[in-house]
């Protein structure tokens, strides 16, 4: 049989976001990958050098459209070691129900992507319906739907409104009424069930291998998460589980981002019973004067898609001067799934790319 | 193995490398590039199995380019990994010929990585399989990361020359 190149987006209706593979394929069969994820090229990390450091808040978040607030974190959280800020204890609550909150959003919207591109467009819906009323909190808390710029070194922008953690809760449960529906619609229907199942298969070993981190990880059995391995935030003040499953398939994947949504809800309600009082904001110096001392730090925090890792120098300036984003997508999207679709069938590729969450605006920082 | 058992098997395994000691600070090795290879594999071996990052760092001023390495552990009972935290290792190769050995015999992951260090910096991986474009569709006389590229210039020279629409038609 012939061989032929075929080229699997950056337009195509399999693909979601700015992204491409080309595949060699013999009849339907694929036998070789290679993604190119250049279609996005903003050169975000080159300019956070010719802007201070308070300035590259807006840059941050717009990396990751999906999920801007851990980005935001990320950053927050090297320039407070870099500088040595302490943050308030009430803040560090604060900051975690909200990130649970993005992680829910984030889940919600990857739900959307998958169910939509396997034709399930009901469950697509309502989880595009259920993020909006997550995004609504959010402009409530800080005058933004999507990009937020709300955890700042030393806290947080504004402490929640009041009554704002009633609501939280009553969204939540608006949502949590529909987790049956989204069952019998699509994580427990036998036409999604048949269409995952032993699709896109990583071994725990491979995945290790590969560098994979969050849900490629934990869908093989090993409960990698740093909001664990390396608590920040208010993570280890609170109890919660990770969930995993053992197949290491496409259905797994997305069965413990179903478990993970569900937990992450948990999490919210018991940050919400422990929120401390006090003050959310610890005061940094000038920003147009601030000029952090000489030194690097790397620091990770677990994003929805997995480890979210920062790499920040500085040089004593007022400015970073290197920054490095390492996304979860980086290793997922250009490592795994090249060898992942090597003998992988040409009407499973969206398939396994979503499922291993890879999202181009990450990879092309 | 604990963090001191890991500090004097590295010193005394590998010569001239430097390994930061303070006590609360984070472990960094500095190291030639030639041992950054036989390096990784020792650290690989002894529980660090997680390259989480390669990056690259212009220090124009010193004429050299800063490569770092950062090892994480996947590992639960890793109990030197709890001592140490992540591990830097450092390289400085020359900014005059940038190249040094790929690390993918030992971290299949650090091939994207390399790649896009080889396109952003102008650094040369031997041994790398395809060190083709990622993200960049134009060739570069700089390439755009170093500090020596000016971005002013680059988008005046590119952008002014193109006519606006209107003045192209007539």
């Amino acid at each position: 049989m012939r061989e032929l190149e075929l080229f699997f987006g950056p337009q195509h209706l399999g693909m979601v976001g700015n992204f491409s593979i080309t595949l060699s394929v013999e009849g339907d069969k694929i036998l070789k990958a290679t993604s190119d994820p250049g279609f996005l090229h903003r050169g975000f990390e080159k300019l956070m050098e010719c802007r201070t450091w308070m300035q590259n808040f807006p840059l941050v978040c717009r990396i990751n459209v999906v999920e801007p607030d851990h980005m935001e974190m990320v950053y927050a959280m090297a320039v407070e070691k870099l500088a040595g800020i302490e943050v308030p204890e009430r803040a560090h609550w604060v900051r975690s129900i909200y990130l649970e909150l993005a992680r829910i959003a984030s889940h919600l919207f990857g739900l959307w992507a998958y169910s939509n591109m396997l034709g399930f467009d009901t469950a697509a819906q309502w989880a595009m319906y259920h993020r909006d009323l997550i995004l609504d909190l959010f402009e409530e808390l800080t005058g933004g739907r999507v990009y937020h710029i709300y955890i700042w070194p030393g806290g947080v922008r504004r402490d929640f409104p009041e009554g704002f953690t009633d609501k939280i809760v009553k969204t939540l449960h608006s949502i949590g009424k529909s987790v049956p529906d989204y069952n019998d619609t699509f994580f427990k229907n036998p036409l999604f069930y048949e269409r995952t199942r032993n699709i896109g298969k990583v071994t725990r070993e491979e995945a290790e291998k590969w560098g994979g981190v969050g849900q490629v990880l934990r869908a093989t059995g090993k409960p990698f998460d740093i909001r664990k391995v390396e608590p920040y935030a208010a993570y280890d003040k609170v109890d919660f589980n990770i969930p995993t499953r053992e197949e290491g398939d496409a259905y797994s994947r997305i069965m413990v981002i179903r478990d993970e949504m569900i937990e992450s809800v948990h999490l919210i309600f018991k940050l919400i019973e422990g929120l401390p009082k006090g003050k959310v904001y610890n005061k940094v110096p000038n920003p147009f004067k601030w000029k952090i001392k000489e030194g690097e730090s790397y620091v990770r925090v677990e994003s929805s898609r997995g480890e979210l890792g920062l790499y920040l120098v500085s040089d004593g300036g007022d400015k970073p001067y290197r920054a490095h984003f390492r996304t979860p997508s980086y290793s997922h999207g250009l490592t795994v799934l090249e060898k992942v679709l090597e003998g992988a069938n040409i009407s499973d590729v969206g398939n396994i790319m979503i499922s291993m969450y890879v999202c181009a605006p990450e990879i092309d920082r | 193995m604990n963090k001191k058992n890991l500090i004097d098997g590295l010193k005394l395994t590998f010569a001239d490398i430097r390994v930061n000691k303070d006590e609360d600070e984070l472990m960094k090795i500095y190291a030639k590039k030639e041992q950054v290879k036989t390096i990784l594999r020792y650290l690989k071996d002894n529980g660090y199995d997680h390259l989480a990052l390669v990056s690259c760092v212009d220090w124009i001023n010193e004429g050299e380019f800063g490569l770092i390495y950062i090892l994480t552990s996947y590992a639960d009972n890793n109990e030197a990994y709890k001592e140490t935290g992540d591990v830097y290792l450092k390289t400085r190769i020359s900014r005059r010929k940038p190249e040094t050995e790929s690390v993918i015999e030992n971290f299949e992951n650090a091939e994207p990585y390399e790649r896009e260090i080889h396109e952003l910096f102008g650094v040369d991986f031997i041994g790398h399989p395809r060190l083709i474009p990622l993200f960049l569709d134009r060739n570069y006389e700089v390439p755009p990361f170093r500090k020596n590229f000016d971005t002013r210039k680059y988008v005046k020279d590119f952008f002014e020359s193109i006519p606006a629409v209107s003045e192209e038609k007539t």
